[in-house]
């Protein structure tokens, strides 16, 4: 039995006699005995009563394809089917959900063996399924996530957003996190020095950010533009007829006057890349948009050049809050160039691709000077709900000062309550005062009421009780059993797997209410989520680590064979992979269309690297493809072709290896340790890449894995290592992209991939589901999360869309319940 | 380990705050002379290298006289008044800095390993002497190293020759495939080794704030603790011992503070124009870095290979590189001769500046070593041979002062490296491309 507490019904199904979901391999299914209506031929929900003696019984079809190698004697990959129980799966799940994976992806039994037919394969899969899934819902298993789980970069700086109206960079001020898993929120239960050290700085600076501080003095804040960064063309955010340069929020604590630096980019030798004697070139510095400053910048007449951006500075006087600072270049206008061979797009280095106008290295923002008082910017006004002069005064006293007092700590209780509560994530009760007001009190003495509020703050940025999501099993209840996590902690998975941030008040309400756990309320706030504008955190921040994009960051491609990468290049891959997922997201498609689609989101710079033409500026825009077009979906991004590529040349087993692990859901194992080395034997380069890596297919140590790995990889050969079509590979003569998924026939180049992976849409959905349900829990998805990854997917069939596998997740049983240890 | 005269006692600069931890009696508190026995016989205290490119006139650089520095050389006169503290070493090469180039005696000069050929990410050095000597010296500061330069813009791509750029950018690699970034910005070295707050009475402020925040969080976790299961009560221990090893941190920080002379000093505000201004506060700053015991282990890349400065301010309007291919030209063969000379006065300043600051039971100078030299040794054929190297401090461990030894020709400079590693702690076979030590520099 189920144990469960809190006391509320549990609507999960019993064994006995209930129907069974069942999902098909998207095959017809036409032997199997049912008993309601008939099942379509695709992958829809159908309820049937399986009687396993109408078709092959499992153990026969164990007995007669798999226990050839699973047997005790030779106990292939530690699997041994020929004893084991096929009437109970529930009581062995572990080694049973691997094999319904394999099943499954078409991956077992392999390629040169005898095969079951469809019927007997399905009908295996489905007895399977349905038991794993019954016994599952007789004993369930939400797993456990650990108690303490420390907010990471990106949660900690959505937190700092959504908490105070402040823009921070988490990046400059903590160290980066580890991943597990694939994402980044999974191993986050350390607590180095280092990393207190750097949280408890991080919360002194944001305090001060946010209050303003009493007595200001000047800091320094440095914008470094990366080395290889083209600055010849318009930059979004900076006005049309500028080019290069840098638009950057940044937050000015005081009103008062700021000075703004601007070091020029020099080259190897120390010279201003793109300064010569025949032009001169304007420089602009703006805030809000608003010309701040015009500074000419030319070689001097003896072209010594040391000394040419000293001048390069301005004083301005700013008010307090975040404001826009731009620096940038007005465009000289400039004939096209005519020469024989296509120009680079790419300048920022002498050698190969020198600088044709000057460009900017760092910009510093230095101040406040002559600061008044902290102005008013969002922060202040999020923060103090109240003055001390509006309180009302105490009734009893009849001393002014210790009015004057209760005046204040009244409002300083008011204050930091209302900040703490969302900042911990739960009611506050007086005894969660205690420290912040004792800490208030030191800052008071010390300063005026905004010096003990913004020590309070720092307090609180520094409790356990912010930087930590925890998790508590209630009392009572038993060891090992399943219990339903409170409202408080399910709102504060919600707004982390959604928004990657802490609850607004509208979901915290709801949880202190008591009425986030039912059924229709959960959903109405799912979805209200979702239509946030703070959900694109799924594009950014889950896409952007479950399709590998945070390594565009290191992407550097060999200078002599791509000579045309720059970052802004490098940013553009990213930019277009991001808005396409955010678009899936935002219309609410079918995760297919994620596979394949007819459109994609360029600006000009990427658009030439494709060879699309007509798409003009530095703004993404969306563009529809023509139908013939290399562009499409995500395997035809340059973002994701790029990442799984060498500095060189392609990959076909990296590419190979991510489209089974991040796509189709069969990640291939990795090498073993005493993988036999290759012959020294160097291969000529002039070969195609197919027979380069012959070895791996000749040797039948390697091919073990290699003949499923490299045939997924040559597929996507069309594709350089900068994203870029080709037919040919150089001397090799035209690329050779035949190709084959387990479990399908071969097939040729993405489009034969795309297809392949369409024809059974529920594996990639599948596989997406299993990496949002390890961001969504913080924790590896296990075996016993199988059944309820089959769920999700059951009730988003047929038409897959994005909000339905969400909303599956927020109701799944891993999601809404826990393990108690 | 800086010694100070006072065992200070714990807190005094917290007032009013009750202590929610008891903490075990630390080593920072344990009066100087019981410090001293536990820590090797006549350590280096601070390892410093100082990196100037292409070369030097050899002419106008080696001094006359043998073993005795008897008269400087033009271009070591600025030395004079730390002479006595100054060891000249000459016929030390990089031979694998070969074949030779600008960003491979950027790279072979602390690591004296063979840079791999590549423009590529695929970069590949050797650990440098300081990060090395940063494992060992690195452990009880706040910061194990402090990587500084003078150039405030950082380059990408190809450098030199299909050299990747972090050859020529990067002094010290703390691994085969990590260069470390410099920090040329003195507003930003000054915020990193001091943090936040414009003046002393700030930085004071932030540091008792900091104690009181940490405090705090020891509170907060305290009650976590009574409400978590077992199971997890061994995880909140871990915080535990990272909250009692951050109040070590700021104690040391704040006995520092109260003790040292820096704290009156403001943060500079820009960069200097001019060329003596800026590398004269990047040495200040360094002066400052180990009065106040937050690094022991500098690197500074005075200027960088390839260089096109010019120096008007001596008298040399032509950029260094050209020139620094003087095939011979007398003319050209002295410009590079007064800038050698600039830039040894700069350093010569920096000597004296520690001659002049009292530490222990004798001054900055005599607890630190510095290396000043260049990877690459006659410009104008991009030779490796008898660079120009200066050892300079040291007095407290025994390095003898005002000589100039002459090796035998082809001593790998890698055998200094190795020697000075030995006298910090740390006891390798072979450094680089090492073959021995160098025996007679330490008396």
């Amino acid at each position: 039995m189920p144990e469960v507490r809190r006391g509320t019904a549990e609507p999960l199904p019993t064994i006995a006699g209930a129907a069974i979901g069942l999902t098909l391999l998207g095959l017809a299914v036409s032997q199997l005995a049912v008993s309601a209506q008939s099942v379509p031929s695709t992958g829809a929900v159908a309820t049937v009563r399986l009687k396993p003696d109408t078709t092959v019984p499992p153990r026969l079809v164990l007995d007669r394809y798999c226990v050839t190698c699973h047997n005790e004697r030779l106990k292939t990959a530690g699997l041994t089917l020929d004893q084991i129980d096929v009437a109970h799966p529930g009581q062995r799940a572990e080694e049973w959900e691997k094999v319904v994976r394999k099943l499954r992806t078409g991956a077992m039994p392999p390629a040169n063996a005898p095969q079951p037919s469809a019927q007997d394969r399905t009908a295996l899969v489905s007895w399977l399924e349905s038991s794993l899934d019954a016994a599952a819902a007789a004993h369930l298993n939400p797993g456990r996530t650990d108690t303490l789980r420390r907010l990471n970069r990106t949660e900690y700086q959505n937190a700092i957003r959504d908490l105070l109206s402040l823009d921070i960079d988490a990046a400059s001020l903590l160290p980066p996190d580890d991943s597990g898993h694939g994402f980044d929120n999974v191993t986050v239960g350390d607590l180095s020095p280092a990393l207190l050290d750097r949280y408890i700085s991080t919360a002194q600076k944001i305090s001060r950010l946010a209050i303003g501080g009493a007595q200001p003095s000047a800091q320094t804040d440095v914008i470094r533009l990366p080395a290889d960064l083209t600055q010849e063309e318009h930059v979004p955010g900076l006005p049309v007829g500028t080019r290069g340069g840098v638009s950057s929020a940044h937050t000015f604590t005081h009103d008062g006057e700021y000075d703004i630096q601007i070091w020029l980019a020099r080259d190897r030798t120390g010279s201003v890349g793109g300064l010569r004697a025949s032009a001169s070139h304007e420089l602009l510095v703006l805030v809000d948009r608003t010309l701040v400053k015009s500074m000419t910048i030319e070689m001097p007449p003896d072209g010594d050049d040391t000394s040419v951006d000293a001048a390069l500075k301005v004083r301005v006087p700013v008010t307090a809050g975040s404001h826009q600072v731009g620096v940038a270049f007005v465009k000289n206008a400039a004939s096209l160039l005519e020469t024989a061979r296509q120009p680079l797009l790419a300048h920022f280095n002498e050698n190969r691709h020198p600088r044709l106008t000057p460009a900017i290295a760092q910009v510093s923002i230095t101040g406040p000077y002559a600061a008044k008082a902290a102005g008013d910017t969002p922060a202040r006004r999020r923060i103090f709900v109240c003055r001390p002069d509006d309180a009302r005064p105490s009734t009893s006293s009849g001393r002014p000062e210790l009015a004057e007092g209760r005046k204040e700590d009244a409002c300083a209780k008011q204050i930091l309550s209302t900040v703490m509560r969302r900042a911990y994530r739960r009611p506050i009760a007086e005894v969660d005062l205690k420290g912040p007001m004792a800490r208030y009190r030191e800052g008071r003495s010390e300063g005026n009421f905004d010096a003990g509020i913004g020590r309070a703050l720092s307090a609180v940025l520094v409790s356990p009780e912010f930087l930590f999501r925890v998790e508590l099993d209630p009392d009572g209840v038993a060891a090992g059993a399943a219990y339903r996590i409170s409202d408080l902690e399910l709102a504060s998975r919600l707004s982390f797997f959604l928004w990657s941030s802490i609850p607004d008040e509208e979901l915290l309400d709801a949880a202190i209410r008591g009425t986030l756990s039912r059924p229709d309320e959960l959903e109405r706030q799912a979805r209200r989520m979702l239509a946030d504008p703070r959900s694109s955190n799924l594009a950014s921040n889950f896409a952007g680590q479950w399709l590998g994009l945070r390594s565009l960051e290191s992407l550097d491609p060999n200078v002599r064979l791509y000579p045309d990468f720059d970052d802004n290049l490098r940013q553009a891959f990213r930019q277009e992979t991001e808005l396409f997922v955010d678009s899936i997201l935002r219309e609410d498609r079918s995760v297919r269309d994620l596979i394949k689609a007819d459109y994609t989101f360029l600006n000009e710079r990427l658009a030439k690297h494709y060879g699309i033409p007509h798409v003009y500026g530095s703004r993404f825009r969306r563009v529809t493809l023509a139908p013939d077009s290399a562009r499409g979906g995500l395997l035809r991004h340059g973002s994701i072709l790029a990442v799984t590529s060498y500095a060189t040349r392609t990959s076909p087993v990296l590419r190979g290896v991510w489209v089974l692990d991040n796509i189709f859901g069969a990640p291939p194992p990795p090498p073993p340790a005493n993988v036999p080395a290759l012959d020294d034997t160097p291969v000529a380069a002039s070969l195609a890449m197919r027979q380069r890596l012959g070895a791996h297919r000749a040797n039948p140590a390697c091919a073990s894995c290699h003949k499923t790995i490299d045939p997924v990889g040559f597929a996507l050969e069309n594709f350089d290592a900068v994203g870029r079509w080709r037919d040919d590979d150089g001397d090799s003569g035209p690329v050779d992209v035949s190709g084959a998924l387990p479990g399908t026939g071969a097939f040729r180049g993405v489009a034969g991939l795309e297809e392949s992976l369409l024809s059974r849409p529920e594996l990639f959905a599948g596989r997406l589901t299993e990496k949002l349900l390890t961001f969504a829990l913080g924790r590896g998805v296990e075996y016993y999360d199988a059944p309820a990854v089959r769920k999700v997917l059951r009730e988003a069939e047929p038409g897959y869309r994005f909000s339905s596998i969400l909303l599956g997740i927020v109701k799944s049983v891993p999601f809404q319940m826990r393990r108690s240890s | 380990m800086i010694i100070m005269k006072k065992a200070l006692p714990r807190r005094t600069f917290l007032k009013g705050v009750h202590a929610a931890l008891a903490l075990p009696l630390l080593d920072a508190m344990i009066p100087a002379a019981t410090a001293l026995a536990k820590t090797p016989a006549k350590p280096v205290a601070r390892l410093g290298f100082v990196f100037i490119p292409m070369g030097c006139d050899h002419s106008r650089w080696t001094p006359k006289g043998q073993d005795t520095l008897g008269d400087l050389s033009p271009i070591l006169s600025s030395l004079a008044p730390v002479k006595d503290h100054v060891t000249v070493v000459s016929n030390l090469r990089l031979e694998n800095a070969y074949p030779g180039t600008h960003d491979t005696s950027n790279a072979g000069f602390l690591s004296a390993a063979f840079a791999k050929h590549t423009e590529s990410s695929d970069y590949y050095l050797g650990t440098t002497v300081d990060q090395v000597a940063a494992r060992q010296m690195g452990q009880d500061t706040q910061l194990p190293s402090l990587e500084l330069s003078m150039d405030i813009s950082s380059r990408a791509g190809v450098c030199n020759n299909g050299y990747a750029c972090v050859y020529s950018n990067s002094l010290s690699w703390s691994s085969p495939t990590t260069p470390l970034p410099s920090e040329a910005h003195p507003r930003l070295v000054f915020e990193r080794l001091f943090g936040e707050g414009g003046s002393a009475a700030e930085r004071r402020a932030v540091l008792r704030s900091r104690a009181s925040l940490l405090d705090s969080f020891s509170e907060d976790i305290a009650r976590l603790k009574r409400r978590v299961g077992i199971g997890d009560r061994a995880r909140v221990d871990h915080y535990l011992d990272s909250v009692r090893d951050v109040e070590r941190q700021i104690q040391r920080a704040e006995a520092a503070a109260a003790d040292s002379p820096v704290t009156d000093l403001d943060r500079p505000e820009g960069v200097p124009a001019a060329f003596a201004d800026h590398a004269k506060l990047m040495f200040d700053l360094q002066v400052l870095a180990f009065q106040a015991d937050i690094t022991r282990v500098v690197t500074f890349q005075l200027t960088r290979e390839l260089s096109n400065r010019t120096y008007p301010e001596i008298g040399v309007p032509d950029p260094h590189h050209p020139i620094s291919h003087h095939g011979n030209d007398p003319e050209k063969i002295a410009m590079i001769a007064k800038i050698n000379t600039f830039h040894v006065s700069l350093f010569a300043q920096f000597l004296e500046k520690l001659k002049a600051t009292p530490e222990g039971d004798g001054t900055l100078l005599d607890h630190t070593v510095y290396l000043y030299g260049s990877g690459m040794g006659n410009p104008s054929v991009h030779d490796h041979e008898n660079l120009p190297i200066l050892v300079a401090g040291g007095a407290a461990s025994g390095l003898r002062g005002g000589r100039h030894i002459t090796y035998k020709e082809g001593t790998p400079l890698a055998n200094l490296h190795l020697t000075l590693l030995d006298r910090v702690g740390v006891r390798l076979d072979a450094f680089g491309d090492s073959n021995g030590k160098i025996e007679d520099l330490f008396g």
